[in-house]
């Protein structure tokens, strides 16, 4: 194997593992990130000269780990996907991302979990209410409300066959809500660039 | 001797939180004139500034500027044998440059006020 190989395959395989790391962005991202990545290195390695494999360790040692650079990239992508979607998903995950972050962002991450929560379950239960009539349904007990089947013998059922039309309505209306809240908190999510020191640090 | 390092350590971490803070202001404010290509911003960055930083995390910042709809971007065929993408500002982004550069520039004075006495004890 010839030196420019050589240096061409430590190149590559930079961009491989940049590549591996950037795993969940769309592929159209992902091959301009790379593009522009080669383009900085190529022009580095340009501008010293007569490029040797110590000069290239320098040039890609400046860039930075692809580990560290991947993850500044996922998390703008994240958001940015998230806050023009309507996956409660694609939302999610990049309400996740923000907790992992702040507590602000936590704090709103489990306002969604409990918001998406409640419209499955209602949901669920006008779907169960279908299928098993007399084990499904909006129970009352002298202390405690609950919608879904009941163990209480004390218990007695009040909504009847109207649980469908109703938890269908909320748990859509709750869905859509969530989504669209969990759509504004995101606006204003703003993940720290670069996440880590050694990030920012040249080596 | 280990608490000597560890205030090196902490002097080194301000520092660094400082840079970034400051990171998207001069990379707004290197776009004033012209359009840049990533290399391009980064010497203007080493070249007028001391915000030293790992070369890599320049690209996803300016990534997250074009996703704000501060910057726009295009891929040029140039003579360098590979195509450059060049970025230039937005109306939103110079609005954005010019209210950050305001507040950093009412921001700087104040702070000067504030540590001119330690520097002028420092000379004497």
């Amino acid at each position: 194997m010839s030196h420019s190989d050589r240096l061409q395959q430590r190149i590559d395989s930079y961009l491989m593992e940049l590549r591996r790391c950037l795993g969940e962005l769309p592929p159209d991202e992902v091959r301009d990130i790379l593009q522009e990545i080669r383009g900085h290195i190529l022009e580095r390695a340009e501008a010293s000269g007569e490029l040797t494999e110590e000069k290239l360790v320098g040039i890609l040692g400046n860039l930075g780990r692809p580990e560290d650079i991947a993850p500044l990239y996922q998390a703008d992508s994240l958001l940015a996907r998230a806050r023009t979607s309507l996956s409660p998903s694609l939302i999610l995950r990049g309400m996740l991302r923000w907790a992992m972050l702040s507590v602000k962002g936590f704090v709103l991450f489990m306002v969604g979990l409990l918001g998406y929560s409640l419209a499955v379950g209602l949901l669920a239960s006008a779907v169960g209410k279908i299928i098993a009539p007399h084990q499904v349904g909006a129970w009352v007990s002298p202390r405690t409300f609950s919608i879904g089947t009941n163990s209480n013998p004390a218990a007695r059922e009040v909504l009847g066959w109207w649980l469908v039309p109703l938890g269908l309505g909320v748990g859509t209306v709750m869905l859509v809500a969530t989504t669209r809240l969990l759509r504004w908190f995101l606006r204003f999510a703003r993940i720290r660039r670069p996440t880590g020191d050694s990030a920012l640090a040249r080596p | 001797m280990v608490m000597k390092r560890e205030s090196e350590t902490a002097a080194g971490n301000w520092e660094r939180q400082v840079h970034k803070g400051w990171l998207e202001l001069a990379i707004l404010a290197s776009l004033w004139e012209q359009k840049l290509y990533g290399l391009d911003i980064l010497r203007r960055l080493e070249s007028d500034s001391d915000l030293v930083m790992a070369e890599g995390t320049i690209y996803p910042i300016l990534s997250r500027l074009k996703t704000d709809g501060l910057v726009d971007t295009k891929w040029v065929e140039g003579e360098a044998g590979h195509p450059r993408k060049y970025y230039w500002l937005t109306a939103a982004g110079r609005r954005r440059a010019l209210e950050m550069a305001r507040y950093a520039s009412s921001f700087l004075g104040r702070i000067n006020d504030l540590i001119s006495p330690l520097l002028e004890r420092e000379e004497k």
